[in-house]
């Protein structure tokens, strides 16, 4: 029962990383470089979410298009100002750039919303129903879903259109696109909006469970990262699954003296399994995964261009 | 007359390394295969990326068609009918063969299958490829997808840099057979090749380089013959 | 002292020192001073962070971690030992040196995107500990408490006299930052940040010297935290936070990346910028950013890059002192008896294609070697496989006798292997002069404390420079020294490569097609300069594809197809080899039409 619980909000709180993972990736694959301002996306999609239901007290699943569309307008912003302008200088200028399109929009995110700690309405509604005779979470249910058609969606705009094609060539190769006819500039343009609107979903996800405020994006920002590397660099189906094990490490490791009352007779036992040292775990996992296996827990060893 | 498919005037073409091309001109015809021969660094690869927009003219002209495309974007080249294959074939690795052919084209889905289909005729070793991806292709199925891609929206100029690379001589004859093909359905060609007797076996017309400079042209029987070819391979 | 008199590169000194005197006169209130020394303690911060970013230029997003770690070891030891400023800064800084080199094993050889975000990550485990240990930090609450400025026993915790002691910190802190990377030591790490290819092959450690600014960082951000703990006598977690770090950032950024004078400029402007823009104090951070986002795309080169353009366009900087062209003494001795080089059936692959398969030829000192082959016949590779950028598969190879089979490729450039590029790989905005001389970086200023000595960095400095102007000269090029190399044609980029080759003293060169971009007169002139190399007892190995230059000058011509050797001997004979006519033409296994 307990387990099945915590199994289903790990679930769901990966399944809302990913989609913030998956906009991270996106963008990297096709620009080369890491928009620092993805985690601020999810942020600007929580507080949209808190702000939308406000002014049309729905449930959240019905605002979520609003919200993607308004975030999604971020991104390509933020694609004219922070990207098109630096694309061709080094890559870590366009890192910069966008840690200050971050300072920008949690600023402006602190002026409009102020800095106390705002919840966005449920998915559908917050209670608990049963499933086979355990009760879960509706709204980690429902963030499960609301995900899988997201990423669903994602996957068939990529692979299944015109357009996601072109996104794919302009990523794999961006000079020889060009000289297929593709502009890659817009293709670049509509990257950076479609990864701002799955940061924004992801923030409709997160903001129910999780209380937002305007400076949370560091934290996301760094889980998109996190998967990026457990996944292997760059690839898609790889950042959904590394977002999934942050999540179930997270979520399952504070809760190991529940699920097993044996740990929590160990001494410091409330130390040890601690939210804070579940992070700082995963930290130091990161920094050994990039020392003995760069490219990833699933990635294939790099090849290189003879 | 009408105007040739392809005049290039004076063009020079500055990178890094210095100057690649100091003022070349030629012309292409329409139904003309024009081969560009000359020992690696001689400018071909640059010429023929000039001519896409991969790389800036420092000065001279480029028209497609009668009209002048050197301020260009790439992707405006492409899309008034110029094909380019590059050197070392650049397939999108990650993308099955039919997406490497789709993603290509620029009409509707249709119109696009009709393509499709029209070059897995030319070269039907790819249909039985047509949902592999493009990186687990052998070199020579690679070459021919290039040079698919290349004709996917129908141009009127052809662009293809080193086609027989590292080609066996069977996958040779078919690459050869497409560009001939494509020449007689009234395209200008322009290839650049190192293995120059092949080329300029295939062309009509051949333009020996060196140096980033033109140093003779002339019709490919002609130039076949012509002491400066080996020359400017083997220096003797 | 004015600012006007000075020049060059005492210039942005100049200004950071009127900068620093004038400003506490301008500012009467002890709370300006307050303030004002608060942008010193930042102005430390950011001087301390150049070394990583701006001069080995290695983005790390751990400067504010340090200067966390810096302030919670100097807040714990004053409040639990009561001791001062004097006790408490070097436990402080060697702290953050600490960290810094435990971290270091990881990420100090890291990509440019992994190791920021790994630098980043680092930063957060920093900021959850001190969250957490509550203990040792006073978690979320902080320390208060802290033994106030003082220094020598006198107490410096009113506001003009905080200024005063934490200025004369950044004037110590910022005239050593300024020593240590205005000479060799600091062009090397140019070349390094600009081409860390170029650099190895210029035998410069780049692991090493990236550790050495990253741990110089720890120092100063240590340094800048114990200063702010006890100016301000409380800290915490929110010294740790990641806005710290962006605060430094945006101060590098916007004043400048690699100048002392930048440091200063963008410290004392962005700590004052919420004090002028007091009435819009919520969007004050949004201007902020703004302000970031700007600098980054409109003048990467920060403020101090601005003024000092402009600087050059009212007076023209007058040329350093010339350095008098002076011979490199102590070249290795020829050997005569062991070959230049052994390559012993080396193969190397890449994915599934064997780029160089089983190759075994020997130079000797005074050979001239061509290598030659079609496109993608293997021959850059075997280039870079001698030089050690590349590691070979099977095979061993020997230089002057001995094995170089897994050394780094600066370990071989230093054992006397110099080469030069397809496309030069000079540093575009530094002179001739500093190109060359970097070369001679890893022989004469090999670390920091030779770096840091003045007199003897000034020795080696003026020494380098007239080795430098030496081979320039040798060259026939000496006229363009002072000139910035982005601007010079190819010829002379050519000839100052070969400058810099030479400046490593080698008695092998590899020529990486060094006629190619060549006008005739340039090529007659190259060919002459090579042939003389020879005979001084150098060997080389020169990659080229036009034979009218090559032959007449080699002694022996190997030919490459498909990565093997298949031909070997005298230029003409090779030259007429049927199998080498086939490999260019494409008469032989590609084409079959004849």
């Amino acid at each position: 029962m307990l387990v099945a619980q915590l199994l289903v909000n790990a679930i769901a709180l990966g399944a809302a990383y990913a989609l913030c993972a998956l906009g991270f990736v996106l963008v990297l694959n096709a620009t080369g470089a890491v928009n620092f301002a993805q985690g601020d996306m999810v942020t600007a999609g929580g507080l949209s979410s808190v702000a939308a239901a406000s002014v049309l007290p729905m449930p959240a699943v019905v605002l979520m298009p609003v919200v993607m569309v308004a975030v999604g307008a971020i991104g390509a912003i933020a694609a004219a100002i922070a990207y098109l302008p630096l694309k061709n200088r080094p890559a870590v200028s366009v890192f910069i750039s966008t840690i200050a399109l971050g300072v920008i929009l949690q600023n402006t995110m602190l002026a409009a919303a102020g800095p106390a700690p705002r919840a966005a309405p449920p998915l559908i509604a917050t209670r608990l129903v049963q499933v086979y005779g355990v009760a879960l979470p509706l709204q980690s249910l429902a963030v499960i879903c609301v995900a899988v058609l997201v990423g669903g969606g994602l996957f068939v705009l990529l692979f299944q259109t015109r357009v996601g094609q072109k996104m794919r060539a302009t990523a794999q190769d961006r000079a020889m696109a060009a000289a297929l006819g593709i502009d890659v500039v817009r293709v670049i343009v509509l990257t950076f909006t479609l990864a701002a609107a799955l940061g924004g979903a992801a923030g409709v996800l997160l903001s129910n469970t999780f209380f937002v405020t305007p400076f949370d994006g560091a934290n996301y920002i760094l889980k998109a990262y996190i998967a990026a590397t457990i996944g292997g660099w760059g690839s898609i189906g790889g950042a959904a699954l590394g977002a999934l094990l942050i999540a179930l490490f997270e979520v399952l490791f504070p809760a190991l003296p529940l699920i097993a009352p044996s740990l929590a007779r160990l001494p410091a036992a409330a130390e040890i399994f601690s939210q804070t040292s579940a992070a700082i775990a995963l930290y130091i996992a990161l920094l050994a995964i990039l020392m003995l296996r760069p490219q990833g827990l699933f990635g294939e060893t790099a090849r290189r261009r003879a | 007359m009408s105007p040739p498919a392809l005049e290039i005037r004076d063009l020079v073409v500055r990178h890094a390394g210095g100057t690649a091309l100091h003022g070349v001109s030629l012309e292409v015809r329409r139904g003309e295969i024009a081969a560009l021969v000359g020992a690696n660094g001689a400018g071909k690869s640059t010429l023929l990326r000039a001519v896409i927009g991969l790389e800036r003219s420092a000065s001279g002209t480029i028209a497609f068609d009668g009209a002048r495309i050197e301020t260009l974007q790439p992707h405006r080249r492409a899309a008034l009918g110029i094909g380019y294959s590059p050197e070392g074939r650049r397939v999108f690795p990650g993308m099955t063969v039919r997406e490497n052919l789709e993603v290509a084209s620029d009409a509707g889905r249709r119109e696009t299958q009709r393509r499709l289909e029209e070059m897995l005729e030319m070269f039907p070793r790819l249909g039985e490829k047509i949902d592999t991806a493009s990186w687990a292709l052998s070199g020579g199925q690679q070459q021919m997808l290039a040079l698919a891609r290349a004709l996917m929206r129908r141009p009127h100029l052809l662009l293809l840099d080193e086609p027989s690379l590292g080609l066996s001589p069977i996958v040779l004859e078919d690459v050869y057979a497409g560009i001939r093909r494509a020449a007689a359905s009234d395209v200008a060609v322009l290839l650049a090749e190192q293995a120059v007797t092949r080329a300029l076996a295939a062309a009509t017309s051949g333009h020996l380089m060196r140096l980033g400079r033109i140093v003779a042209s002339g019709a490919a029987a002609d130039l076949m013959r012509d002491p400066r070819l080996r020359a400017a391979y083997v220096g003797t | 002292m004015s600012a006007l008199s000075l020049r060059g590169a005492a210039t942005p000194l100049g200004l950071g020192a009127a900068i620093l005197l004038a400003w506490p006169f301008v500012f009467a209130s002890a709370y300006d001073h307050r303030v004002f020394a608060l942008s010193g303690i930042y102005a430390l911060l950011v001087i301390g962070y150049q070394f990583i970013f701006g001069h080995a230029g290695a983005f790390a997003l751990t400067q504010g971690a340090f200067f966390g770690i810096g302030a919670y070891a100097a807040a714990i030891l004053g409040v639990r030992y009561g001791w001062t400023l004097e006790l408490t800064v070097i436990p402080a800084m060697l702290l953050a040196i600490a960290v810094a080199s435990i971290v270091a094993m990881p990420v100090i050889r890291l990509e440019s995107h992994y190791f920021a975000l790994a630098t980043l990550g680092i930063s957060q485990v920093a900021l959850l500990v001190a969250l957490n240990w509550e203990s040792l930090t006073g978690g979320a609450n902080g320390i208060a408490g802290v033994p106030g400025l003082s220094f020598a026993g006198i107490e410096a915790t009113e506001g003009m006299k905080m200024a005063v002691l934490v200025w004369a910190v950044v004037v110590v802190g910022g005239a050593l930052a300024w020593q240590a990377t205005r000479g060799l030591y600091g062009q090397a790490m140019r070349l390094l940040r600009a081409d860390d290819i170029a650099a190895a092959a210029c035998g410069v450690d780049g692991a090493r010297l990236r550790l050495v600014a990253f741990l110089l960082s720890a120092g100063y951000g240590g340094l800048a935290g114990a200063l702010y703990a006890h100016a301000l006598r409380v800290v915490s977690t929110e010294t740790l936070e990641f806005h710290v770090m962006v605060a430094c950032l945006a101060m590098a950024v916007i004043g400048g990346r690699a100048r002392v004078a930048g440091a200063i400029l963008g410290a004392v402007l962005l700590v004052h910028l919420p004090e002028w823009l007091r009435d819009f104090e919520r969007y004050y951070l949004i201007a902020y950013g703004v302000l970031l986002l700007a600098m980054i795309v409109l003048a990467p080169d920060g403020l101090i890059g601005l003024v000092e353009r402009g600087w050059r366009r009212i007076s023209p900087p007058s040329p350093r002192s010339t350095p008098a062209p002076i011979p490199i003494l102590g070249r290795a001795p020829v050997r005569h008896d062991v070959p230049a080089l052994a390559v012993v059936d080396v193969s190397k692959r890449f994915g599934g294609v064997e780029a160089v398969a089983g190759v075994s030829f020997v130079v000797r000192a005074g050979d001239i070697v061509g290598l030659i082959g079609p496109n993608g016949s293997g021959k850059t590779t075997l280039l870079n496989v001698v030089s050690g950028f590349e590691t070979p598969d099977r095979g061993h190879i020997t230089i002057g006798g001995d094995s170089v089979d897994g050394l780094a490729a600066f370990c071989v450039a230093r054992s006397g292997v110099a080469r030069t590029f397809q496309t030069p790989r000079l540093v575009d905005d530094m002179s001739a002069l500093e190109n060359v001389a970097a070369a001679r970086a890893w022989r004469l200023t090999p670390s920091l404390p030779s770096a840091i000595s003045p007199r003897r960095a000034a020795h080696m400095d003026q020494r380098a420079r007239g080795e430098a102007l030496g081979l320039l000269e040798s060259l026939g090029i000496a006229e363009h020294s002072t000139r910035q190399c982005g601007g010079l044609p190819i010829a002379v980029r050519r000839r100052i490569e070969v400058a810099r080759a030479l400046a490593l003293e080698p008695f092998l060169l590899l020529f990486d097609e060094p006629a190619a971009g060549l006008a005739a007169d340039e090529r007659d002139d190259l060919a002459r300069r090579l042939v003389a190399l020879a005979q001084a007892g150098r060997a080389l190995l020169i990659v080229e594809h036009d034979m009218s230059f090559l032959l007449p000058i080699a002694n022996r011509v190997a030919c490459l197809e498909g990565g093997r050797l298949i031909a070997l001997g005298p230029p003409d004979e090779v030259a007429h080899d049927p199998a080498v006519i086939a490999a260019y033409l494409g008469t032989g296994r590609a084409g079959g039409m004849d």
